[in-house]
């Protein structure tokens, strides 16, 4: 019974790591039809962010919490603005915003890299504490991260389908041209869909480098398993995301016990092999991919 | 800062300065002489940037110190820095190439690069450049066996990792039969990660437990990097060991395991590799860590020796800085830089014959560093390893084990009892 509660508690806890790192690159990949390469080093910028306003500017933790999140819009702004925006008008978006955002990607990480070095830190902005479940213990941090990703995910989830700017998103995913006769601003909202995952990414940092550490290539790892995750989801869906992260987790965990931990991730992608090959679209994705 | 000066107050340096001061007297000349140039390889920016960074002080620091003892033979040392960013072999040789094609260097000192399965010591050695590193590996000592002709230049500034196995099974046994510690069988658990360094010791470790005594309960291969130890840890809790040896090295996930297994833990000592000797595991685990015993085969002695120099590399580069890091390179440019000085000089690319001369020297030239002594091994040229292959500690390296006694405080050194400065303290979760 521990063994299972166990197994259990590591995989949604896995699984809200890979969910967390997901959503904000389906969310941009399903309203833009741009797949953002730099998303792994908005998570890095976030983790950064608030551990440079403890420790430098000696704020408390919810005024570090806000600069995080202040810091991941502007950044969603920049990435529109410097990048998405110039490169709208060409024939081929889609290609060339991953190479440009690889580059920004570069470029950030040694931005950081020059700024607070490549010595690992410790991020100050996180839970204490742990939650006991019968012999297996659970860290706060690893629950925060859990509850984040569910929260994270009915927010989106919310976003899109009750307010007006989830109107105006998704009606600019579907025809963006038709969408601006109606009046809607395009441009603006292309700028908000960044602006919210660059929110979504900064806070998943906060979170992930509470459990892992803070270093330039904090965000390396999640921006894999959330390509990842998104592929096997069906690239736009947000809740096939997160569905897709807590699955394959729990059986990546469910593996690594049974056969061994070597097992786990190698396992996990074969799932992804198979299923690209019975459902390229992925699983939740649409036959039909919309593009802006 | 002047020679004299350096003279007077630098007895980090110690008996290398004055030899080497000594030397450069009787070459003295009137004419000004041509820099040495000589390089590195490092891994400034990508994961292994930290180290690379405090490796690049360390040379930084050794040119600094070396240069105000007169060069080698009059002639000021000038370093040159390539990155290697992400390493593995195409970008690690590359580099050198660059190395030897722009700068002309006559040696190159690198700290570690993973990855590259040693193919920088044929970049050495088609270019006759003399070589000194810090990869830790056993391959090196293989390869210069397998063609120790062409390899003549190739040197590995510290014992391979293979000896992190029988050091640790020597180390748990010395501390069984002197008493200090209980154990609660002869089992011994081992976790590693795929990755070279870890799994050779993981194998080291399995090859010779029978041989001290223990019997291997557990042999279980994470994923790199991994942070979530929920089914490892349900398998040591299954069949508890008196020992888990953990060879994964990332800090933060060796930080982890240490937060999940505090709360339920096993009547075990816990031995990991390389990641707590960084202050993130210290600043992740906090409380969680205390009791934790690691080792290095190479690192900055806590002695009145190291003592100069870990001064002016923390009031060089900040207090938050590694000196057991940029130590290993500190100490591999004035060995160095010895060794050519003896040899007559240090050659440019290609002059074979006077740089056979430089590795005889630096092969025979016995060298006490910040992080021991380092004599080179003929036929494998990496250093020997003190207590676990000599017995003489002028001879060998040290092997260092170190406990995190006080999370808030740096980790004592408990062996080699020659050089420990605390005693092994029974890890707080243990009630044995």
């Amino acid at each position: 019974m521990d063994v299972a509660i166990q197994i259990l508690v590591t995989g949604l806890t896995v699984g809200g790591m890979y969910a967390l790192s997901a959503i904000g690159l389906s969310l941009v990949w399903g309203a833009l039809g741009m797949l953002n390469m730099a998303h792994g080093v908005l998570l890095t910028l976030g983790g950064y962010v608030a551990f440079a306003a403890v420790t430098y500017a000696g704020a408390p933790w919810p005024v570090a919490v806000v600069a995080t999140m202040g810091a991941g819009a502007l950044m969603g702004f920049f990435i529109y603005h410097g990048v998405a925006r110039v490169l709208l008008r060409n024939p081929e978006f889609d290609t060339v915003v991953i190479i440009a955002t690889v580059g920004l990607a570069t470029a950030l990480e040694h931005i950081v890299l020059l700024v607070f070095g490549g010595q690992p830190y410790g991020q100050p902005v996180s839970f204490q504490g742990s939650l006991s479940i019968r012999t297996i213990n659970v860290p706060a941090q690893n629950l925060a991260v859990m509850v984040a990703s569910f929260l994270f995910m009915m927010i989106v989830a919310a976003l899109l389908s009750k307010t007006r700017t989830g109107r105006a998103i998704r009606a600019t995913a579907q025809n963006r041209e038709l969408a601006r006769i109606l009046g809607v601003p395009v441009e603006r909202v292309y700028a908000q869909v960044l602006a919210i995952s660059g929110v979504l990414a900064s806070i998943s940092g906060l979170l992930l480098s509470g459990i892992t550490m803070l270093s330039p290539t904090l965000g390396d790892d999640p921006m894999l398993k959330a390509f990842i995750m998104c592929v096997v989801a069906g690239f736009g869906s947000v809740p096939g995301a997160a569905i897709a992260a807590f699955a394959l987790a729990l059986v990546e965990q469910t593996v690594a016990f049974a056969l061994g931990a070597r097992w786990g991730f190698p396992l996990l992608l074969l799932l992804v092999i198979i299923t690209l090959i019975l459902r390229p679209q992925g699983v939740l994705g649409r036959v039909r991919a919309i593009r802006l | 800062m002047t020679r004299r000066g350096f003279l007077a107050t630098a007895s980090a340096t110690g008996m290398g300065a004055t030899l080497l001061a000594s030397l450069n007297d009787a070459m003295a000349r009137a004419d000004i002489r041509a820099p040495v140039p000589f390089g590195s390889a490092l891994p400034l920016s990508g994961f292994a940037a930290a180290d690379g960074i405090e490796f690049r002080h360390g040379l930084e620091l050794a040119v600094e110190h070396v240069n105000a003892a007169g060069g080698v033979l009059g002639r000021p040392l000038q370093l040159h820095i390539e990155d290697t960013k992400e390493m593995g072999a195409d970008v690690v040789t590359q580099a050198m190439q660059r190395l030897v094609d722009r700068y002309k260097v006559s040696a190159i000192i690198n700290g570690y690069n993973v990855g590259t399965n040693m193919v920088e010591m044929d970049v050495a050695a088609d270019n006759h450049i003399l070589f000194i590193h810090y990869n830790t590996l056993i391959s090196h000592n293989n390869k210069v066996k397998s063609d120790t002709h062409k390899y003549y230049g190739c040197f590995q500034g510290d014992p391979p990792e293979y000896w992190y196995g029988p050091g640790v099974l020597l180390f748990l046994r010395t501390l069984s039969e002197s008493g200090q510690w209980k154990a609660l069988n002869n089992k011994v658990a081992i976790v590693t990660s795929a990755n070279e360094y870890s799994v050779v010791i993981a194998n080291a470790i399995r090859a010779k437990a029978a041989d001290y005594g223990f019997v291997v309960s557990l042999f279980e291969t994470v994923p790199y990097p991994n942070n979530q130890w929920g089914p490892t840890l349900a398998k040591l809790r299954k069949d508890p060991p008196a020992a888990i040896t953990v060879t994964h090295y990332l800090p933060q996930d060796l930080a982890q395991f240490m937060l999940q297994f505090r709360p339920n833990p096993t009547q075990s000592l816990i031995y990991m590799q390389y990641g707590p000797s960084l202050p993130a595991f210290r600043q992740i685990g906090k409380e969680a860590v205390n009791g934790v015993i690691y080792s290095t085969v190479i690192g900055e002695l806590p002695d009145e020796f190291a003592a100069p120099f870990d001064k002016a590399y923390k009031a060089k580069y900040g207090a938050n800085s590694a000196p057991l890091i940029g130590s290993q390179t500190y100490d591999g440019v004035w060995h160095w830089a010895l060794a050519a000085a003896l040899a007559g000089g240090a050659p440019e690319p290609g002059d074979e014959r006077q740089q056979r001369l430089v590795a005889e020297k630096l092969l025979r030239l016995i060298y006490r560093g910040v992080n021991g002594s380092c004599r080179y091994i003929p036929g494998e040229q990496s250093a020997y390893c003190y207590p676990d292959q000599v017995r003489d500690p002028s001879l060998g390296m040290p092997h260092q084990f170190r406990q995190h006694q006080d999370y808030t405080a740096e980790p004592q050194l408990i062996a080699p009892s020659l050089y420990a400065t605390a005693k092994f303290v029974q890890p707080p979760w243990v009630k044995l």
